[in-house]
């Protein structure tokens, strides 16, 4: 029995595999990094404008915006460049290619992540960070050795989750093989919505984001923690630092969804 | 270890099909909704495959081979029954098991399109923590016994159905499982491609007693590979034993063409009715089919002898196709 690290070290070795075939063909690869670096462009040129219209959302100055938003943004990329392999679940499992997957001694949920691997993603990474750096020109954050030490866990905590967020809608499929549109428009709506400061929401979609899916946890209050902002909505301070316990709990939840969805796994007849 | 390799015992595998919903709306109420049709792709299969046998699994389309194998390997969760291979329960120790089982789809290759074989080889040696000694020796026999220094650097969807058969073949067998299934894996092949496949089939079972469950509609497979089958209809094995058997049981009739000097007559008629039927008289050449359970081919010659001189006898097997499809229709079938 392969022990976690194992599978990592393995899976990590297969990732190379195929990176070493994309680059293989460099003028392609090239084209790919530099459209998606030119799309994400033009997406940080209208977020920019967009703060700029927007600068007032109750008490948080554009730059702590930005910031809030830079995070959720580096963390969503992050997670969607590592789970691209996700998106194929549906119809891998409705064409019945998800046999492949269970023939192997390797974990499927690891398979599955590194089965399409590609750099094209990386424009999309760049572009979180490169909206974190604006905020952070805007913001005058006290910084303190604990907050410094704390951004790559806020950073980590939030790919965790939307990789969880991602496994959760590929879970689903096995289920039903519908289109799953409608529960995509969820997880892409849900993680928007995870860039904006939660206050400015009613009180139900606030208790979604914190307690059924915990975004707030990953972003909103890390973020004041940060910002060294008070809470407009009184909840206590030990919030601020409840995402990596909160997140690994929906992890959990989520891991044993996936068993099961293998369990229901049905194949295709031939 | 001890027992047998494969074991499957009253495996049952049912299939709720539900109706297809369109939309967003319809993707919802399909999650909760849990109605629809069952069936039973397989009803009741048990066997038992010993260490380096290689059994034929045959039986009609959608007889259920497919989801037998899928629930062997642990790819689906039997509705009931238990299955016991290598030593492990497929669902519950599926990553062990597939360390000891190698696979072949030939409807559906099992390596990766966009890559070249040699990389999906590469990959899988780490996906199987083959050692490096033992993945070159595997390698090279397979390089060789498969012919695939032609196509090792070609993306596998550039590869034509024989190429990938075989370099799927070449994968299965990578990290030495002891139990390999093929489910059809000469389907569409030619008949030079067949014949590879096969010899190299019957050449290492014999070197390495790797233990072959194989499912096929190519009979000559069957015959050139396997001493033993088992047949499996609607989802129940209706036979499980020797090849020859299941002529004597259910093929009955061998024919024997005998060829006179000279035209018998028709006197030669007087034959039939000894168990014996004639079927075809063309001048000195009458072809005669009995029923092996009841008449030998030294009685028959002893009554032909009656009505002439026999200078040549030929014997003919039945074809066991046709044994076979007389044993899906049932003794009393009204099937033509
Ligand atoms: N995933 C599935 N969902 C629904 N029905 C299935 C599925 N897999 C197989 N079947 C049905 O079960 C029966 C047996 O299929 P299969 O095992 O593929 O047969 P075979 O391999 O012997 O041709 C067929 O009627 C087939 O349509
Ligand atoms: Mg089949």
């Amino acid at each position: 029995m392969l022990t976690l690290r194992q599978e990592c070290r393995i899976a990590i070795r297969i990732a190379g595999i195929r990176l070493r075939g994309q680059i293989a063909y460099p003028a392609s690869f090239w084209m790919q990094i530099f459209s998606s670096f030119v799309i994400h462009a033009a997406e940080i040129l209208a977020l920019l404008a967009m703060f700029n219209r927007f600068n007032d959302m109750g008490e948080w100055t554009l730059g702590e915006v930005a910031f809030l938003h830079g995070i959720s943004m580096t963390a969503f990329s992050i997670g969607d460049t590592i789970a691209v392999g996700l998106d194929s679940v549906p119809s891998q499992i409705r064409e019945g290619e998800f046999d492949r997957v269970l023939i192997r001694p390797l974990s499927s949920w690891i398979q599955t992540l590194v089965s399409e691997v590609s750099l094209r993603h990386l424009g999309q990474c760049a572009q979180g960070v490169v909206i974190l750096g604006f905020a952070l020109s805007w913001t005058d954050i006290q910084w303190t050795l604990q907050k410094a030490l704390f951004m790559p866990v806020i950073i980590a905590t939030g790919v965790a989750l939307f990789i969880a967020l991602f496994t959760l809608v590929a879970i689903l499929s096995f289920w039903t093989v519908n289109s799953i549109e409608v529960v995509n428009a969820f997880t892409y709506g849900g993680s928007d919505l995870a860039q904006f400061p939660l206050h400015i929401f009613d009180r139900w979609m606030r208790n979604l984001f914190l307690f059924v899916i915990p975004g707030g946890f990953t972003a909103y209050y890390p973020a004041l923690y940060i910002l060294g902002k008070d809470d407009p909505l009184g909840m206590t301070d030990t919030f601020r630092f409840l995402g990596p316990l909160v997140t690994a709990g929906f992890c959990l939840v989520v891991a044993w969804g996936w068993n099961q969805g293998i369990r229901h796994y049905r194949s295709t007849g031939s | 270890m001890d027992g047998p390799m494969i074991e499957a015992r009253n495996l049952e595998k049912r299939f709720t099909v539900r109706r297809h919903r369109e939309g967003a709306f319809g993707a919802m109420r399909s999650l909760v909704d849990r109605g629809g049709n069952e069936v039973s792709a397989v009803k009741d299969v048990s066997f038992s495959i010993n260490r380096g046998e290689m059994v034929g699994y045959i039986g009609p389309n959608g007889a259920g081979k497919s989801t037998t194998i899928k629930m062997l390997t642990g790819i689906l969760v039997p509705s009931s029954g238990e299955a016991t291979v290598a030593g492990f329960t497929p669902r519950e120790s599926r990553k062990q098991l597939a360390q000891q089982i190698g696979v072949v789809f030939g409807q559906r290759t099992q390596l990766w399109w966009d890559l070249a074989l040699a990389d999906s080889l590469e990959l899988l040696r780490h996906m199987y923590r083959v050692p490096e000694k033992r993945f070159r020796e595997n390698l090279n026999r397979a390089r060789e016994l498969l012919v695939l220094d032609d196509f090792m650097h070609t993306p596998v969807r550039q590869l034509s159905l024989g190429q990938r058969m075989r370099g799927d073949l070449a994968a299965a067998l990578l990290h030495d499982p002891k139990i390999l299934y093929l489910d059809e894996p000469t389907i569409g092949l030619d008949i030079v491609a067949k014949a590879r496949i096969r010899e190299f089939l019957a050449a290492l079972n014999r070197e390495t007693h790797v233990t072959v469950l194989l499912t096929t509609h190519d009979l000559a497979d069957i015959e050139q590979l396997c001493r033993r089958i088992i047949v499996i209809d609607r989802g129940q094995v209706v036979y499980d034993g020797e090849l020859g058997a299941l002529r004597n049981r259910f093929g009955g009739k061998r024919h024997v063409i005998l060829d006179f000097d000279q035209d018998p007559g028709d006197a030669i008629s007087t034959l039939a009715g000894n168990n014996l039927e004639i079927v075809d008289h063309n001048g000195p050449r009458v072809r005669v089919a009995f029923d092996r359970e009841t008449t030998s081919t030294p009685r028959v010659l002893a009554l032909a002898s009656h009505h002439g001189t026999v200078r040549d006898v030929s014997i003919e097997e039945p074809a066991i196709e046709d044994v076979i499809r007389q044993m899906y229709e049932g003794p009393d079938s009204q099937h033509p």
